[in-house]
């Protein structure tokens, strides 16, 4: 779509015409025959709306050292932070953009409208009727593009993938454009390491005052805030274009020879600069450490009588309390369906089956990675038929586990394996009998890492249900439906069966349960499990991607579990998991007994995002194996 | 014909138009509504401020000559490097940076009341000040803290009479206040300055959040070539309260 409405061709009769029609509306229609349907876009209410469109320019009076250079560590004074978003901060080392994945790292939706630079607001309209689709806000900063529909299009699904600025729907509410925004990734309030979380959403009011322009973002953050964090942003009418739009990034070597499961980080309590603010602004020290109160008159009570305990205790995790447990959104649909999700060149996604299930579809027949719980086994068959006809043909496996091989046994009963008729397996075959060695022609071959056959026989599984086709090494590949797949073997990473799945033309990696949006690493030190297995293959995931444009796009992660992602949730993910094993490391090292880790909560500012005290890995759990598996190292 | 159609359309859309800003027929004869009966938005009520933008500057004393993010021109940052709140104590203008151009940044309660049909009051906590909004024009000579203070409703409008093509709807409103006559004082508690000259002009709009609070906004803009190279703008936004919880009035204090 152009960013202008075409405009009219006054004096013709085709202009008359459609200016005609424009005032009348439907009536007039009955003279040139029927309307046609109506348009998603006519769904939705109809309201009078504001001309928001033109060029902005923030004066940015209001924080000009945030905004600017960057505001210090340790000032999060006026953030509702809750202790976990506190602690995520003081463990925030601004090196941490000297990553190479972080170094493009772009602003979340309400932070990109406080960046620095030029802003851009136009319209999108339907061509046809003018209605209003979408509002589009493009920040100079990062290329910050915001759409805004107007259109009525609802919000996706909770397993759609998040981006920096979100999903973001509009309508006009009296004199200002109201704006709700899901989907967006981890990224910063500030951008001194005050965190904003991908469960966050949030409510924004845009007004007009003459060329003064009001945008004022209320922040809902169920993992980092205690309370929703409103802010306001001024912004004048440039008359003219200033041509300054793009933003060019592209990540390099900062620091050579840095190991790869090194992240700049501070160990809970060690913030060496909490107190830096403080002092250079002759402070309270508590000043800083924001919180919900921080917001109120009332502060300037606490400012003047709290101590340096009250500041020291607000560190680290307060050990008087329980952990806390994830308030993130479930992203499962719970509906007894299954959801697809198309991702690129005739590769899906399947929700709606405990673990998600990865499609490929072309002539050859489906290759399907992870088959899900099997509880909805024939609707997962079903689906993938109508996706494409020709049979399943090969199964591949990222694990053992139930969430990801329960639909074998179905799946691959439902496929073919059309490339081994009259082959030696197919002569060998008795008369009548079926099954994936001996009547490939009726069953899909079973594709995975040797290790989780051998866990699956073990378990004494149907040998139907079990990957006959197996690999011993570091890689597996076929050519398939005319993209490269490759499996990697991850040798102890949650466990020692691990395998991340990649087509390399559509960009698409599977990575089973090595990552998932849900929960800590279920590390299962038992079947082979291992902390630095997994940091190594969450950086093997790292080193297969590739961003589109400022950390967002590019390369598509489907996790074991979870929502459609891309690089930048592997990258939070794998810090996580390096930054937890520093802290109980270190620990170790100073003689603390797992006891005193768990009362340490060396998780506090992970656990309201993925933390649980109930179900099949609790966060005592993961603790657990993290400190088992780093003692043993240590011995 | 098609000519024909626009013109039938045309005029049926300007006998449809009704009501409001000139865009209709003309109202029964009478007086003029008063401002609170045409008001397009009730401010009235208990509001608190919610400090989370230039936090250091507005719950806090900020040193001498820190000034960061206000257009100041040679003369506002020279008076601002010569600010002693000593020297205000003594003077008895503990109050200079409780004016009306600087007295919406403080942490700080209000509360909004109609004082009569015409006329706003704003009772704040912070320094136990009140502003009057008058929406009829005020001969008062002002010259104190908080001014002389022309409140105006503020709809989105054109500036031409456009007849049938008016476009159709309510688009709601907010408050307009122009206020001048202010005593000079400090932008700042640490003497970063406005004169006698500025004008401030305040947007006040309120946003009732779906599923959430109701918020008060104040786009305000301060004009002073004196001390500045440019206006000073900033938004403050209030959440509203149920009742009086909180209401804490104390004096104004130079540091």
């Amino acid at each position: 779509m152009s960013e202008k409405s075409t405009p009219l061709k006054k004096g013709t009769k085709t202009g008359i015409l459609m200016l005609a029609i424009s005032i009348a509306g439907a009536p007039l229609f009955a003279q040139f025959g029927p309307p046609p349907p109506p348009r998603a876009s006519e769904k939705a209410e109809p309201s009078p709306g504001v001309d928001l469109t033109g060029y902005w320019t923030p004066p940015m009076h209001e924080d000009a050292l945030e905004r600017g250079g960057g505001s210090e560590l340790g000032d999060y004074a006026g953030f509702a932070l809750s202790e976990a978003g506190r602690l995520w901060a003081l463990s925030y080392d601004p090196s941490r953009v000297t990553l190479k994945h972080h170094q493009c790292d772009a602003y979340v939706a309400p932070y990109q409208m406080r960046a620095i630079g030029n802003f851009r607001i136009w319209e999108e309209r339907d061509p046809h009727n003018q209605t209003l689709v979408a509002i589009h806000i493009w920040g100079q900063t990062t290329e910050g593009h915001r759409v805004v529909w107007m259109d009525g299009r609802p919000h996706p699904p909770a397993w759609a993938p998040h981006t920096f600025r979100g999903f973001s729907t509009g309508k006009f509410m009296g004199n200002a454009l109201y704006i709700e925004t899901s989907h967006m990734k981890q990224g910063w309030l500030r951008r001194n390491g005050t965190p904003q979380s991908d469960q966050a959403t949030v409510k924004e009011f845009i007004v007009l005052h003459g060329d003064h322009l009001t945008d004022t973002t209320i922040i809902t953050d169920p993992v980092f805030l205690t309370e929703p964090e409103v802010r306001s942003n001024d912004y004048f009418r440039q008359p003219v274009d200033h041509h300054a739009w793009l933003y060019a990034c592209d990540d390099g070597e900062q620091i050579t020879g840095r190991a790869p499961d090194k992240v700049p980080h501070y160990l809970l309590g060690q913030q060496p600069y909490a107190n830096e603010y403080a002092l250079r602004y002759k402070l309270p020290l508590i000043a800083g450490l924001g919180g919900a109160e921080s917001m109120y008159p009332e502060f300037l009570a606490k400012l003047k009588t709290a101590t340096e305990a009250d500041f020291k205790a607000k560190l680290q995790a307060d050990t008087t309390r329980p952990a806390a447990t994830s308030r993130a959104a479930d992203p499962e649909p719970h509906d007894g369906e299954i959801h697809v999700l198309p991702l690129r060149n005739d590769v899906y996604m399947l929700v709606g089956d405990g673990g998600n299930i990865t499609v490929q579809v072309g002539d050859e027949g489906a290759l399907v990675i992870d088959t899900g719980e099997g509880k909805l086994s024939d609707k997962v068959i079903e689906t993938i038929r109508r996706l494409n006809p020709r049979p399943i043909q090969f199964i591949v496996n990222t694990s053992f586990r139930a969430e990801h091989t329960g639909g074998n046994l179905k799946l691959g009963a439902a496929g073919a394996d059309l490339s081994l008729p009259g082959s030696f397996f197919g002569l060998q075959s008795p008369a009548g009998a079926t099954g994936q060695e001996i009547d490939p022609a009726h069953h899909a071959t079973l594709i995975a890492h040797n290790n989780v056959q051998i866990h699956m026989q073990e378990a004494k599984l149907p040998p139907d249900a079990i990957p006959a086709d197996t690999f011993l090494e570091d890689r597996r590949r076929k050519f398939h439906n005319g993209d490269s797949m490759e499996m990697f073997w991850e040798p102890n990473a949650v466990t020692d069966g691990d395998s991340i799945v990649q087509l390399r033309r559509a960009d698409v990696i599977a990575t089973g349960d090595i990552f998932t949006t849900t929960q800590y690493p279920f590390i299962d030190l038992k079947n082979g499990g291992s902390v630095q297995g997994e940091i190594k293959a969450l950086n093997d995931i790292l080193n297969r991607t590739v961003y589109e444009h400022e950390e967002d796009g590019g390369t598509m992660i489907v996790p074991g579990h979870g929502y459609l992602c891309n690089e930048h949730e592997v990258l939070e993910y794998r810090d996580m998991m390096v930054i937890v094993r520093d802290r109980v490391l270190d620990m170790i090292k100073k003689g603390a007994t797992l006891a005193q880790v768990k009362a340490f909560r060396v998780t506090a500012d992970y656990d309201t995002r993925y933390g649980a005290s109930s179900g099949p890995w609790t966060t005592d759990m993961f603790v657990e194996a993290v400190y088992a598996d780093l003692k043993k190292s240590q011995k | 014909m098609i000519c024909a159609c626009v013109i039938v359309l045309a005029l049926g859309v300007r006998a449809g138009a009704q009501g409001r800003g000139g865009r209709g027929p003309a109202a029964p004869a009478g007086p003029p509504p008063t401002a609170k009966a045409s008001a397009p938005v009730d401010l009235t009520g208990y509001w608190v401020s919610l400090v989370t933008e230039d936090w250091r500057y507005r719950m806090t004393l900020a040193p001498k000559g820190d000034t960061d993010g206000v257009p100041l021109n040679e003369a506002g940052k020279a008076f601002a490097a010569a600010w002693d709140p000593a020297k205000d104590e003594a003077a008895g203008e503990q109050c200079r940076a409780y004016g009306a151009a600087a007295i919406m940044r403080m942490p700080e309660r209000l509360h909004i009341t109609w004082q009569d049909d015409d006329t706003l009051k704003m009772d704040i906590d912070a320094g136990t000040q009140t502003r009057i909004l008058g929406f009829n024009p005020s001969q008062a000579k002002g010259g104190d803290w908080q001014g002389v203070s022309q409140a105006s409703w503020d709809r989105p409008k054109s500036r031409m009479a456009v007849g049938f093509f008016a476009p159709q709807g309510d688009w709601g409103g907010g408050l307009k206040v122009a206020t001048t006559r202010m005593k000079p004082g400090y932008l700042r508690r640490n003497g970063v300055p406005y004169s006698a000259n500025a004008v401030l002009t305040e947007y006040y709009d309120r946003f009732d959040v779906p599923g959430g609070d109701i918020l008060m906004v104040v786009s305000a803009e301060v004009d002073d070539p004196m001390y500045m190279i440019s206006p000073f703008w900033t938004s403050t936004h209030y959440k509203k309260q149920n009742d009086a919880t909180g209401w804490n009035p104390t004096p104004c204090s130079a540091r």
